[in-house]
């Protein structure tokens, strides 16, 4: 491979691989040229005059960057949703670990040095599953940054218009940050339970150390296919509505269809064997058997509320969706001013 | 010192802003990129290839302009730009757009 050849190879490396081969064998193409009109001279040395050309054309990089080729991995339009995500997550993460902590610390009665050691060692322990997490959504949003079509990039351009912040929102009209939310928690719940269940659970601080106990049953596990494709569906259904923009009634009825099957979901973990167990068996004979004793009935006092609201907020949703389909005109056969 | 790289600058967005009318002037016959750069030149229009390039881009995804590969005389492969229809019908209107400009700026600067 020559230094042309090569040259171009490197510009390529910092463009779209859409645009590449294009833009490579146009770079070529004029380097040879140059290099053929220069090379007329007598006596010319090719080679030195290979070096002083790709010296003036400039370094690969900013030749790409001229191209309009700078690339994110999240771009300025998923940006903010990006911040808003990783501060809930951060803000959750947070809260749960504080919470736990709180818990353990008047639990075995901590003060003093032995809280800050406790609250030390629950910090270095915590700190792979918390960058785990972050990594998780940094990877969903880069994916979402690559499929999302440039459609979305319509508000940064400059067919804004400051008269639409007056404009009341179209109820049809999708909401960019709320189905990106969406789609970013699912796929998250989606890897917690189907690749990491072992870290659905509770922590407690014993004989100085922290010790994770997963809560999730095999009853749970049995439930697990219907989540998949319920979750997965609804997933489906976000992207497709970020790329149409608008709901119709039949966006709107498919949706219904999923908030049914997963208030049957939640109803038949309600009144199933339970799905969430401090399990007391595996800890016999252990100085945990005790305190997993104490909290197996606390577990299902929080899992109860839990499963009814899944099934009261998405009731609430149907019935609303409902009322708005009934209500709703049919659009105007004319374009109305 | 500080003057020379004021208007430096300044004529360098002049510059930028009139290149666009001077290629579509151009490219009623066709040519490829180098060739391009060359006939610029030419006219007194030093233009740098890593703004002619994209710009040639820019055009054609505008529809302003159109290409294709082609070997010319057995030489190697190069890209042949020429204007579009359209591209025709925007610089007739640029054309008009630039004389009303110069003959407004040397009023001003008479």
């Amino acid at each position: 491979m020559n230094l042309i050849e090569k040259y171009a190879v490197e510009v390529g490396k910092y463009l779209p691989s859409r645009n590449r081969a294009d833009i490579e064998a146009e770079i070529r193409s004029t380097l040879e040229d140059m290099l053929e009109e220069r090379a007329q001279a007598p006596n010319a040395d090719r080679e030195a005059l290979t070096l002083q050309l790709l010296k003036e054309y400039g370094a690969p990089r900013k030749v790409a960057e001229s191209y309009g080729a700078v690339q994110y991995l999240i771009g300025p339009r998923l940006y903010p949703i990006f911040e808003m995500v990783l501060k809930i997550v951060a803000a959750v993460l947070l809260g749960v670990g504080l919470l736990g902590f709180g818990v353990n610390a008047v639990r075995m009665d901590m003060a003093g040095p032995a809280l800050v050691h406790a609250l030390g060692k629950l910090f270095v322990d915590s700190f792979g599953g918390v960058m785990m997490a972050f990594g998780n959504i940094v990877l969903v949003f880069a994916i979402l940054e690559r499929v999302l079509p440039l459609s979305d990039q319509k508000d940064l351009t400059d067919e804004w218009e400051p008269t639409d912040l007056a404009k009341e929102q179209d109820p049809d009209r999708t909401k960019i940050s709320d189905l990106i939310a969406e789609i970013v928690f699912t796929i998250i719940f989606l890897a917690l339970f189907n690749l990491y269940p072992q870290y659905v659970g509770i922590v407690i601080f014993n004989d100085n150390q922290w010790t994770f106990i997963p809560v999730l049953t095999e009853s749970f596990f049995r439930y697990m296919p219907w989540i998949n494709l319920l979750w997965a569906l609804q997933v489906g259904l976000d992207v497709w509505l970020l790329r149409k923009g608008m709901w119709d009634v039949a966006t709107r009825l498919i949706n219904l269809a999923f908030k049914l099957g997963s208030i049957g979901l939640a109803y038949a973990m309600l009144i199933g064997p339970a799905i969430i167990k401090v399990n007391t068996e595996s800890l016999a004979g252990t100085s945990l058997a005790e305190v997993a004793r104490e909290l197996s009935p606390l577990s299902q006092f929080i899992l109860i509320p839990f499963l009814i609201a899944m099934i009261i907020v998405p009731v609430v949703e149907i019935v609303q969706t409902v009322v708005y389909l009934v209500r709703r005109r049919p659009p105007a056969p004319f374009p109305v001013k | 010192m500080e003057n020379d790289e004021l208007i430096q600058n300044m004529v360098f967005e002049l510059r930028r802003g009139i290149i666009s009318i001077a290629v579509l002037s151009l490219l009623g016959k066709e040519e490829y990129g180098y060739s391009l750069l060359k006939a610029l030149s030419d006219q007194g229009l030093e233009v740098d290839q890593s703004t002619l390039y994209p710009l040639l881009r820019r055009l054609e995804s505008q529809g302003l302009l159109q290409s294709d590969w082609r070997i010319v005389d057995e030489a190697r492969p190069r890209r042949y730009y020429v204007i579009s229809p359209q591209g025709r019908e925007v610089l007739e209107q640029l054309k008009k757009e630039w004389a009303a400009m110069t003959e407004s700026m040397q009023k001003l600067l008479s």
